[in-house]
């Protein structure tokens, strides 16, 4: 009794040292509430980890830091259920602005209502609530995907034989796959098969699907990921049943971790095409910062996407996410959601 | 052996031992909240409290179907699965086959009560053990829940293995189950969970029923040399908390809105740790479903707490082992240093 | 000189003294057959002498060389070898015949770590080759019958050097063929040299058997008898009174009987018999264990079908399927072994004493399922007044009455409700004197039913029946007392 109390007292204590809010001095010359500070802001993840997270988390929080704004984070681990309440609780938390972060749409639509009917600043990323005062923040998924179709094109010619890993009912997931389906048609290529799977293992349930698909398909020779977790899942299969030299994967998105996978030795991953997850993050937090500060952002807020290529990579020594930055200045900033007042997120 | 009355020989020292146990878990919870308040005063506020609520409803009720299963001295793993399934189901009953509230709640929560069914049959008359039948009928279910969609999430517009689309939508009267609230306060998942636990605490508890549903998991054979028949009774707990599990996935369509595939595992997870706090609420050490409904709230509150605080999701898992581990330590050591 | 010497061994469970001075001598090359009542001490004998318990008093000396072993191990060291009465515990199913034989080589290290099947086998067959018996060594041990489990054991005990071997009831579980079996290789050991201390009360066992029987009463030996025995001498002692005073009020019955059986088999291929009970009247079976007793008691409420025969209840036909129908019927019964068939685990719901009272009865006092109202609880105290429970009430819990008075509470269960047969098992195990004069006094009080008690004991048979029945081998069978307390009757 008294060690659990003393456990349990001794949690309470940690838990509220490392909550202990910052409260943050405001920012001379900013439109109000930002020039008396001690604003609150909450990010709500669909996704409960990866590399994409991790950069989107660390950008969000340079933003924040620089518009010194306290910051709430939780991750629904893919629950829809959990990303739900914990919404609702950032609603009854009090805090003056929501960052969605992914999710699905009839999920959260009446929760995100609600808490504009509270007064909360709504921004959403890659999830489409349907909503003209919540600021839809997007990666251009179709130019991601055009990007890396270009350059497969370009590789392989027209009418290569492939396939794609894709899942239905992710928005993002859906435009891309569209691009993948008009450059089918366009550019006379053989679609052999689609497969995918969304669950707490996505690599390594995607690698076992693409063995099988490959092993049962040897013709194809380039597989389309518009997800990277898709692409570590289907390098990890080729490498496994040696076939790097025939098959190719163009993907989408980017992290320290894909740029390393890109450069290993005969990586079959040639391309992808991605926006920063880090600039994702800080762009969420400028865009929901001009909603509290009154200077709504308008409701779509699009950033440009960067094609990466192996051979960039190799030219340029790149090796993480840092290194790319200082080569592809577009892929260090956005101008998205932007203003005076906002100073910009130092690394 | 000659003890005739264990209370006359120590009546003080017994009486404050048995109140330490009845009483700990309360003792505990409202420490917690005084701490949480304190830290970020909206964690008290009424608004929260209700979420905190709606968001363990589901485990709760799955959690008495946990309770009633250990009751009969068995064991259901197959709820997460069986909740998972249910909300599978449900879109599947309205997106795909156009269906309304009243045709979709009644189909599946025979579902859910015809997986008791299998499960017990396995158990009972097959007698395979407990935890292997409905550990089987989780990976079952699992799987089963992918095979109408080929795999597919449902939501409106879904496109069927054959390639057509499906025209049917959630219907808006389905959704008030986990959307709605009664007076704008009180969530109408919250205001099931209340009722389930308060029949199934009479039913437990209070009921020639209960008696017998505990005495086949105290003694098996006593109950069957009484005259009563521990198949049926058997039957009926599997039964029950099958149904159960199949009511917690309808909350959970009704607040989601959409099947996603899942195996449910941490609803089983969360839900058993409620069952297995609930053994130190009130000092009881046996399952009880005012104990079960207690836990989950317990769990809640904590896990909300330490979200408002920041804290990282991992760390709520931590907590939440650390917890259990405590609540059973609670119970089962001071009553041996007691019962000595 | 003898092998081993027992003077004045005394041990105390608390107030109950099990053994009160106990003295015996045992020699080499002889059979010494002990019996004793329940209580009489002679579990407590052997314990001691297993090195299971440690005496509180007294001295004990083997082949002239103090002997005190203070665990199994040690006895058996010393060449005392006990092989107890449920021999399920010396192998487990999976193992073969020849790892079972084994088994105690592998758990105290003297079998190599590494052991190959042709090697396992070798060694188990030099072991049965020892023991002069055979046994199939490949076969798995759960298929083995109960005497070839004992045989099991002996060949372990042998291979240990045993020069003192004790069997705890090694006739009860076992059919008379495979009894003579044992009988010859117990015997032609004894003439090998080996001591032999059995405990048993079956007649033919004394006879194929004994060189002496040695009767124990009170925690001594009170008499000994050498061959021939005389059994109901023996019984006699064993009991403290002569048989025919034992029991000077029974009674006897005529008339339409409540229970009627007829060419009733318990199992396929056992002598059927007949069998039928009057109203008011207590009938005892009493048999060794593995006799048939419970398996007598479990046809009549249900739970075993008999292999042929047919019951009559009050004349109508009567066909038990379940302990509900049986009970529906008006038969009840109380189970061997309280804690196993009647009661619920401590802390659990309806582990107090007015649940432990209601349980089969529920249905009837509470028709609309919801447990409102006293009814469970004046009919605990009820319980409690009429056969003097002393509880604290009808909330207590049951862990915390006596063992006596827990029984008091079972019985009370089923004479809450009226029925025509009543069907106790073993009901006086672990009851003191006092509490089993209320029981009996109490059974004896109800008129309206028939009650049929199976005990292992005679002494309880003949204290609490009005007739006594011999069971042996799965078949009712006349038995002197029987006669005796007919001639009683008639007197």
């Amino acid at each position: 009794m008294k060690h659990l109390t003393r456990t349990i007292l001794g949690g309470l204590v940690a838990a509220s040292l490392m909550a202990a809010p910052a409260l943050s001095a405001g920012i001379d010359g900013a439109p109000a509430p930002f020039d008396k500070g001690d604003i609150d802001i909450a990010v709500v993840s669909f996704l409960g980890g990866g590399d994409w997270l991790q950069a989107f988390e660390a950008g969000v929080k340079r933003q924040a830091d620089a518009l010194h704004v306290n910051l709430t984070v939780s991750q629904a681990r893919n629950d829809n259920d959990t990303q739900r309440s914990l919404i609702e609780q950032a609603i009854n938390l009090g805090v003056d602005g929501i960052i969605i972060n992914n999710g699905r749409p009839e999920v959260l639509k009446d929760v995100a209502q609600k808490a504009l009917d509270a007064g909360i600043k709504v921004v959403a990323y890659d999830v489409n609530l349907d909503n003209p005062q919540i600021p839809q923040i997007e990666q251009s998924d179709k130019d991601m995907a055009r990007l890396v179709l270009e350059q497969a094109v370009k590789d392989k010619g027209d009418g290569f034989v492939g396939g794609a890993v894709y899942v239905a009912g992710f928005a993002p997931l859906d435009r891309r796959y569209g691009v993948w389906k008009d450059f089918v048609a366009k550019h006379n290529l053989t679609e052999k098969a689609t497969w995918g799977v969304v669950n707490d293992t996505v690599p390594a349930s995607v690698a076992d699907q693409t063995k099988a698909v490959l092993t049962a398909n040897p013709d194809i020779s380039v597989i389309f990921t518009p997800w990277d977790e898709f692409a570590k899942g289907v390098k990890l299969a080729i490498d496994e049943l040696g076939v790097a030299s025939k098959v190719k994967i163009y993907g989408v998105d980017i992290s320290t971790a894909d740029i390393q996978l890109m450069n290993e030795p005969d990586s079959a991953w040639q391309a992808t095409a991605a926006t920063n997850a880090a600039v994702v993050g800080e762009v969420s937090v400028r865009a929901v910062s001009l909603a509290i500060a009154g200077q709504f952002p308008g409701p779509s807020v699009l950033l440009q996407p960067t094609l990466v290529t192996r051979l960039d990579l190799a030219k340029g020594e790149i090796k993480t996410i840092e290194d790319l930055q200082e080569k592809f200045p577009a892929f260090r900033k956005s101008d998205a959601a932007t203003a005076e007042w906002i100073p910009s997120a130092t690394n | 052996m000659t003890t005739l009355n264990t209370e006359s020989q120590n009546p003080m020292g017994e009486r404050v031992s048995a109140a330490i146990r009845a009483s700990a878990v309360f003792i505990l919870l409202i420490v917690m909240v005084a701490g949480f308040a304190l830290a970020q005063p909206a964690y008290i506020n009424v608004t929260n409290l209700m979420s905190i609520l709606q968001a363990v409803s589901v485990v709760a009720i799955l959690g008495a179907g946990v309770t009633v299963t250990l009751a009969v001295g068995g064991f259901d793993l197959s709820i997460g699965a069986v909740a998972a399934s249910s909300v599978m189901a449900a879109s599947y009953a309205m997106i795909v086959w156009g269906l309304g509230v009243y045709e979709t709640v009644p189909l599946v929560l025979l579902f859910g009560a015809l997986v008791g069914l299998v499960n017990a049959f396995l158990i009972v008359r097959l007698r395979v053990p407990d935890l292997l039948a409905t550990l089987a009928m989780m990976f079952l279910l699992t799987g089963l829940q992918l095979i109408p969609t080929a795999g597919r999430s449902i939501s409106a517009g879904l496109i069927l293995p054959d390639g057509s689309t499906a025209k049917g939508a959630y219907d808006p009267a389905f959704l008030l189950i986990g959307r709605s609230s009664f007076f704008g306060i009180v969530p109408a998942p919250v205001v099931i969970m209340t009722l389930v636990a308060f029949i199934l605490f009479v039913l437990t508890e209070r009921t020639r029923l209960g008696r017998l549903l505990f005495a086949t998991g105290g003694n098996e054979l006593a109950t069957r040399l009484a005259g009563a028949s521990v198949p049926r009774l058997k039957t009926l707990a599997y039964v029950l908390s099958g149904t159960l599990a199949s009511l917690g996935g309808i909350i959970v369509a009704a607040r989601v809105g959409r099947g996603d595939v899942s195996s449910g595992a941490s609803l089983l997870m969360d839900s058993v740790a409620a069952a297995l706090i609930g053994f130190a609420v009130l000092g009881l050490r046996r399952p009880n479903v005012f104990g079960t409904i207690v836990g989950a709230v317990f769990v809640g509150l904590l896990l909300n707490g330490l979200t408002m605080l920041n804290a990282p999701y991992y760390t709520q898992d931590f907590v939440k082992g650390a917890v259990l581990v405590g609540a059973l330590a609670l119970t089962y050591g001071l009553g041996r240093s007691q019962a000595r | 000189m003898p092998l081993l010497r027992i003077y004045g061994l005394a041990h105390a469970f608390g107030p109950t003294k099990a053994l009160a001075g106990a003295s015996l001598e045992i020699r080499s090359g002889e059979i010494v057959a002990l019996m004793g009542a329940n209580g009489a001490g002679k579990s407590t004998l052997v314990n001691v002498l297993a090195g299971t318990l440690a005496a509180d008093q007294g001295t004990m000396t083997l082949a002239g060389r103090p002997y005190a072993p203070c665990s199994p191990a040690e006895a058996t060291d010393a060449g005392v070898v006990t092989v107890h009465q449920s021999t399920e515990r010396v192998g487990a199913p999976g193992l073969s015949v020849a790892d079972a034989l084994l088994l105690h080589a592998y758990a105290d290290g003297s079998a190599p770590f590494f052991l190959s099947r042709s090697a396992v086998r070798r060694r188990a067959a030099e072991m049965l080759q020892n023991a002069g018996f055979e046994l199939p060594l490949d076969r798995d041990f759960a298929d083995l019958t109960a005497a070839d489990r004992q045989l099991v054991a002996i060949a372990r005990a042998l291979s240990r050097r045993a020069s003192l071997l004790i069997l705890d009831e090694p006739t009860a579980s076992i059919s008379g063929r495979e009894s003579e079996r044992l009988y010859t290789i117990l015997r032609r050991l004894r003439d090998e040299g080996l001591a032999i201390l059995f405990i048993s009360h079956r007649i033919a066992d004394l006879n194929a058997l004994a060189d002496r029987a040695v009767v124990m009463r009170g925690g001594t030996v009170v008499g000994e008898f050498g061959r021939p025995i005389d059994f109901d001498r023996a019984v006699e002692t064993m009991i403290g009174r002569p048989l025919r005073a034992a029991r000077p009020n029974a009674r006897s019955f005529h008339g339409a009987p409540v229970l009627e059986m007829a060419g009733v088999q318990l199992v396929a291929g056992s002598t059927p018999f007949d069998l039928a009970l009057h109203a008011g009247e207590v009938v005892a079976v009493t048999g060794v264990l593995g006799a048939g007793k419970s398996r007598l008691l479990q046809a009549i409420f249900g739970t075993r079908t008999p292999a042929a025969g047919t019951m009559r209840l009050d004349g109508k036909a009567y066909r038990p399927t379940t302990p509900a129908t049986a009970i529906e019927a008006g038969i009840f019964m109380a189970g061997e072994d309280r804690h196993r068939s009647s009661l619920m685990p401590s802390d659990w719901p309806g582990s107090t004493l007015a649940p432990t009272v209601s349980l089969p009865h529920l249905a009837k006092w509470y028709p609309l399922g919801f447990l409102l109202g006293a009814r469970e609880k004046q009919e605990a105290q009820r319980a409690i007044d009429t056969l003097g429970i002393k509880a604290s009430g009808p909330e207590a819990p049951m862990t915390s009455l006596s063992g006596g008075n827990q029984q008091k509470v079972i019985l009370g269960r089923w004479n809450a409700e009226p029925s025509r047969v009543l069907l106790l098992d073993e009901p006086f195990q672990g009851v003191d004197v006092g509490a089993r004069h209320d029981i009996i006094t109490a059974i004896r009080a109800n008129t309206k039913r028939a009650t049929l008690i199976a005990t292992s004991d005679p002494e309880e048979a003949l204290e609490v029946a009005d007739r006594i029945l011999i069971i042996d081998h799965h078949t009712l069978t006349p038995a002197p007392q029987a006669e005796r307390s007919a001639e009683a009757i008639e007197a």
